[in-house]
């Protein structure tokens, strides 16, 4: 009796896993597409954090409304995205800290590179950083590439992580929400000409930090034009 | 002879067959007709009630995710969840802010059906009875394209019932309209609803005045989306096209509108003032199923099978008989009504309570007829909740707040309400547990609605049976009073305010006033009535205070070497952070819908 089950397991299982073996007759997602999102004054990489850009990917050659998928930036400011079919796509730049851009047509297959120029709602500028005892302070000034129709300001905040992996996603948030300055108003010369600080108190000492600050205004997004990332090591 | 055999076989054929040249086109007897339907009484009235069945009352099943309108016992699942006036099971504002594809065209065809058909087959009825009934239907159509204005913005009108193969693709695979055109639609249809109907009819059903206090509603969304969200909205196609954004323009005919639709119900509805303790009346008119107050109210019974779980899963097993809670009140909506608690004297330390029930001392009735505070009794049981025991308390609240609490080792935790320390429960009966979410997270457990009067072993899943009340008189007199302050006549708007403040026992507004003391009103009087949602995405203020905001608690403790108690003011354990992006001031049009009509196209800005 319990070899006929036994037996019978066995005969299952060979059943079951022949039945996987159909080969797909698909031609799996071959083309990649990948880049910079730059910045329009020093043509440097666009200073984000991951996800604080996404990349629309609109495959036209698939249907007239394709329904959008997405790169999220990188936190150096690229993007990279190995598994797309080959196609002709509308490619746009959305739901980051920048002025809007139109798409762009194109076709992607093989490894397709495009880089994007991107406009900076705000820049930080003259950012400098000191530690006072386990306080950090951090000062910077506000510059606007573009002042006509520039959305209402809305706050600065500081952001504090571990890692050098650090924005308004990656932060220890006791660091942040706490400490961030609001500004809510429109842009103006008292803005550009005020030198902000942000102070981020009893930071845990013996640690070293990776901190930089960030800017947001209400535009549909409210994403943030970030500065560089600093590293802090609290004595 | 032969011959007339034959021709009598004949002449007997010929009569025989001739009923047969008649057609054969008899009714089927086994389906039932629209003249049977439309032609009797009974048969309208029980094709009306398949419609009202499925119109989109956000009652205590409706869930602003998932499954939507169908009917689920977990209520926490709350729309208030999502947005900070309740912390419940939802792990971020995301969770719902999409909807779950609401698109009720079938619902909207059954009643475009009666409205066609009704006139036709039914030549037996009064021109009154018809009108009657047309107008139940007009109420009910519109009260199907406010709940589709609302999530999507504009989608197509359908006026008159599609016929498939009859008209071809091109002609049923219509586009959306405008936004401003739906909102006039729905408009223009309560209109005919109003004229069309008598000022009574059955419970549960409409009559004109119902309709009024729809329109009151829907206009009063309309005039906000048209103000606010021509100030913060997203750019879009869909947007330059009209679909999704009102001009602001058109703002004021629409409070115009809605402060005229709210006036007609003056002197016919009136607020519950049926107890003299405003706690227990305020409590009451939840209850009472012959309420002055209750406009449209959708009923439940156990032997329909209909019964649902308020009961059950808004207060936590040790009042109930089966089920569980996991949607609290939080403290910021508690502060709407009273500002930061007294908890914490003027040298910064915790203030001591001889028991916990004082911290609810000499609070507005309305308040305390909304939440059960600490120190509340419901079925002879006491909400005893504590955070946890201090064996004892030295300094300011704010330092325990702090990066590094001077008591904390002195603090002890639970996670089971068996635990003890010095032979005390350190959570008590009903929370604060350290593990899961069936007891309260906040300090606070819902108390309106719950049915204080049924037995707890009563008290199980699908044994509620308590009405939902769809629509209320005080929240025509907030519709009047939103539209009334956005149209400058701020008397009236103080009129209405002071009205339902006396109702409440809260004190009258006297002095000046903004919009926010008349939205502040509105999120007071209707908390947990599944408004605070699209209250918060009409106002257009859902994404500045839905900013990474993390929620408070109240947290009771015992200290033991006083034998006292104090409150800290905490965030909710979960510590979850609620986020509202804009471009959630619209849902998407549903992705089924776009892959059957093209049409459709374009999407909502950003979706």
């Amino acid at each position: 009796m319990q070899k006929i089950i036994k037996g019978l397991f066995i005969l299952l299982t060979v059943v079951m896993v022949s039945s996987c073996s159909k080969e797909d007759n698909f031609d799996g997602p071959d083309a990649a597409f990948k880049g910079r999102l730059l910045d329009n004054d020093s043509k440097e990489n666009f200073l984000t954090e991951t996800g604080g850009v996404q990349i629309k990917l609109e495959e036209l050659s698939w249907s007239a409304t394709p329904t959008p998928q997405y790169i999220p930036s990188k936190i150096d400011g690229t993007f990279e995205d190995t598994k797309l079919f080959s196609g002709h796509y509308r490619v746009t730049p959305v739901n980051g800290a920048f002025w809007p851009v139109e798409g762009v047509e194109m076709d992607i297959n093989g490894t397709t590179t495009h880089d994007f120029t991107l406009t900076p709602y705000l820049r930080i500028t003259q950012f400098t950083h000191e530690l006072e005892g386990t306080t950090l302070i951090m000062r910077f000034k506000l510059s606007a590439p573009v002042e006509t129709g520039l959305p209402r300001i809305l706050d600065v905040k500081p952001f504090v992580n571990t890692s050098d992996y650090v924005g308004s996603g990656a932060t220890i948030s006791q660091y942040t929400d706490a400490n961030k300055v609001d500004i809510n108003s429109s842009w103006s010369a008292d803005i550009a000409a005020k030198t902000y600080e942000l102070r981020v108190p009893n930071l845990k000492t013996a640690r070293t930090f990776y901190a930089r600050v960030g800017v947001r205004v209400d535009d549909s997004f409210k994403q943030f034009n970030y500065s560089q990332v600093i590293e802090v090591k609290v004595p | 002879m032969k011959n007339k055999i034959y021709i009598s076989i004949i002449a007997i054929l010929a009569v025989l067959l001739q009923p047969s040249c008649r057609d054969l086109n008899i009714d089927p007897l086994n389906v039932i007709q629209d003249k049977d339907v439309f032609g009797t009484e009974a048969g309208v009235k029980g094709y009306l009630a398949t419609v009202y069945r499925t119109l989109p009352i956000e009652d205590f099943y409706y869930r602003q995710e998932g499954s939507g309108f169908n009917r689920q016992w977990e209520h926490f699942y709350h729309p208030g969840a999502l947005c900070g006036e309740l912390v419940g099971p939802y792990g971020s504002t995301y969770d719902g802010a999409g909807g779950f594809g609401y698109w009720p065209y079938g619902d909207i065809r059954t009643v475009n059906y009666f409205i066609e058909n009704l006139p036709v087959f039914g030549t037996g009825f009064s021109k009154e009875q018809i009108d009657a009934w047309l107008g139940e239907a007009y109420f009910c159509r519109a009260y199907f394209y406010f709940a589709l204005v609302k999530r999507y913005g504009g989608i197509p009108i359908i006026r008159k019932v599609q016929h498939y193969p009859e008209q071809s693709l091109e002609e049923l695979q219509v586009h959306r309209d405008k936004e401003v055109d739906v909102w006039n639609f729905i408009s223009d249809d309560l209109d005919s609803a109003y004229n069309k109907m008598p000022a009574n009819n059955e419970r549960g059903r409409a009559n004109r005045y119902v309709a009024a206090a729809l329109k009151s509603r829907a206009m009063v969304y309309a005039g906000s989306i048209a103000r606010y969200g021509s100030e913060n909205f997203v750019a879009g196609e869909a947007r330059d096209l009209g679909y999704a954004g009102i001009p602001a323009s058109a703002a004021p005919g629409f409070f115009q509108r809605a402060w005229d639709a709210a006036k007609l119900l003056e002197g016919h509805y009136s607020l519950y003032r049926k107890k003299t303790d405003k706690e227990q009346n305020y409590v009451d008119l939840f209850l009472d199923k012959e309420s002055t107050e209750n406009i449209l109210v959708r009923d439940y019974s156990l032997t329909t099978g209909t019964a649902h779980s308020w009961d059950a899963t808004m207060t936590c097993r040790f009042m109930t008989a089966d089920g569980l809670s996991r949607a609290y009140p939080t403290l910021e909506l508690v502060e709407r009504f009273t500002g930061l608690l007294p908890v914490v004297n003027a040298d910064g330390t915790p203030r001591r309570f001889d028991n916990t029930s004082q911290l609810a001392q000499g609070l507005e009735p309305r308040l305390l007829a909304t939440i059960y505070f600490p120190g509340a009794t419901l079925r002879g049981k006491q909400f005893d909740m504590q955070r946890g025991i201090y064996e004892h308390f030295a300094g300011t609240a704010a330092d325990e707040l702090g990066q590094n609490p001077p008591n904390r080792p002195f603090r002890h935790l639970a996670g089971k309400t068996e635990t003890l320390f010095n032979g005390m429960r350190i959570i008590g009966f009903t929370g604060i547990s350290t593990d899961g979410d069936d007891f309260t997270r906040t300090g606070f457990y819902i108390r309106k609605y719950i049915d204080y009067n049924r037995v707890q072993s009563q008290c199980g899943l699908y044994m509620s049976t308590q009405s939902w009340i769809d629509m209320r008189y005080a929240e025509v007199l907030l519709n009047r009073a939103e539209a009334a302050f956005e149209l400058n006549n701020l008397a009236d708007a103080r009129n209405m305010i002071n009205d339902i403040r006396d109702r409440a026992g809260a004190p009258l507004l006297t002095g000046a006033f903004t919009i926010d003391t008349v939205r502040n009103e509105r999120c007071k009087e209707l908390a947990f009535e599944k408004q605070y949602w699209w209250d918060l995405r009409r106002w257009r203020i859902a994404d500045r205070l839905l900013d990474n905001t993390k929620y408070h608690a109240m947290m009771p403790y015992y200290i033991a070497d006083e034998q006292k108690y104090i409150f800290l003011r905490e965030l909710e354990p979960f510590q979850r952070s609620y986020n509202f992006e804009k471009k959630y001031y619209y849902e998407p049009i549903p992705g089924g819908e776009l892959g059957k009509n093209p049409n459709l196209y374009p999407n909502n800005p950003n979706h």
